[in-house]
């Protein structure tokens, strides 16, 4: 069926969402359109730099343009709370160029 | 279709499917209530609720927009008050009474928190009023159906909506067929 891979089993999970920008934002799911505009609540930036840990940015409640997102990622909340954020380093993602 | 296929049973079928009448606008999210997940929004529905909210728009080119949304519409098109615009670097400011904001140069809104608490409480709101307005539309069709059956004109009716499907099918029919014979000789008096 159309609807088991549409984005209907993420509701109300955490997602990771990877945007145009090259932005990495983690959120709860509240909705979604046809176009992939998202509803993002609880919603923080995950910013990576080379210098210093991942720095966490509050962001608040989210509606994300479908055209500006690359990716949706289910995000396993047990696995990620296990993560140490604060020590891991990694390059930022660069924009998409078109 | 789904919401009035629902409305031609009972009552109780009218309560449980009021709520997937009024997210008929996708059939995904009615199939996700259905599973019991029960608070899919839709991200235009979240922006309608948050008209007189303030806000901020970043645009696809990176500046950003501060101001109390007046309102919006499908194409997330938006029209904001009190604005304060920002550069994309952040060292400009401007300020405007208002602005107007096409859709389409939009990455993403930010709303404050308490928006979604209250499409929330309309969700449960709407419901109520959806039925109501659906049931009058349809029992005052039905009204008119079932007056034509009890008055005798039952068959009449039929056989004059039948005739005037027909009619129409083939007023249509014959209208396309002049219309591209027309086309036809046109293009033919064009070759000659």
């Amino acid at each position: 069926m159309a609807s088991d891979i549409g984005l209907d089993s993420l509701i109300d999970q955490t997602i990771s969402v990877i945007t145009n920008d090259g932005r990495n934002i983690v959120g709860v799911l509240r909705g979604f359109d046809q176009a992939t505009n998202l509803i993002l609540d609880e919603c923080h930036e995950r910013v990576y730099s080379t210098k210093a840990g991942v720095e966490q940015l509050v962001l608040g409640l989210y509606i994300i343009r479908g055209d500006n997102i690359g990716v949706v990622g289910e995000l396993d909340e047990e696995l990620d709370s296990n993560l140490n954020l604060s020590s891991l380093c990694a390059h930022p993602l660069k924009p998409v160029v078109h | 279709m789904h919401g009035r296929a629902h409305f031609r049973f009972g009552a109780a079928v009218v309560d449980s499917c009021a709520f997937c009448s009024f997210r008929m606008l996708s059939k995904r999210a009615s199939v996700s209530l259905i599973a019991g997940t029960g608070s899919l929004q839709l991200p235009l529905s979240l922006l309608k609720t948050a008209q007189g909210h303030p806000m901020l728009v970043e645009l696809k080119n990176g500046e950003t927009y501060n101001g109390h949304l007046v309102n919006c519409d499908t194409w997330m098109n938006i029209h904001l008050r009190e604005v304060i615009c920002t550069s994309k670097d952040g060292d400009r400011f401007w300020r405007m009474p208002e602005c107007y904001i096409r859709g389409n140069t939009i990455k993403y809104l930010r709303v404050p928190d308490e928006v979604i608490d209250k499409v929330q409480e309309e969700t449960v709101k709407r419901p109520d009023r959806r039925p109501q307005i659906g049931g009058r539309g349809r029992s005052r069709g039905r009204g008119d159906d079932s007056a034509g059956r009890t008055g005798g004109r039952g068959g009449r009716g039929y056989q004059e909506e039948g005739g005037d499907r027909g009619g129409r099918g083939a007023a249509r029919g014959t209208s396309r067929v002049s219309g591209r014979g027309g086309g036809g000789r046109g293009g033919s008096r064009g070759r000659g």
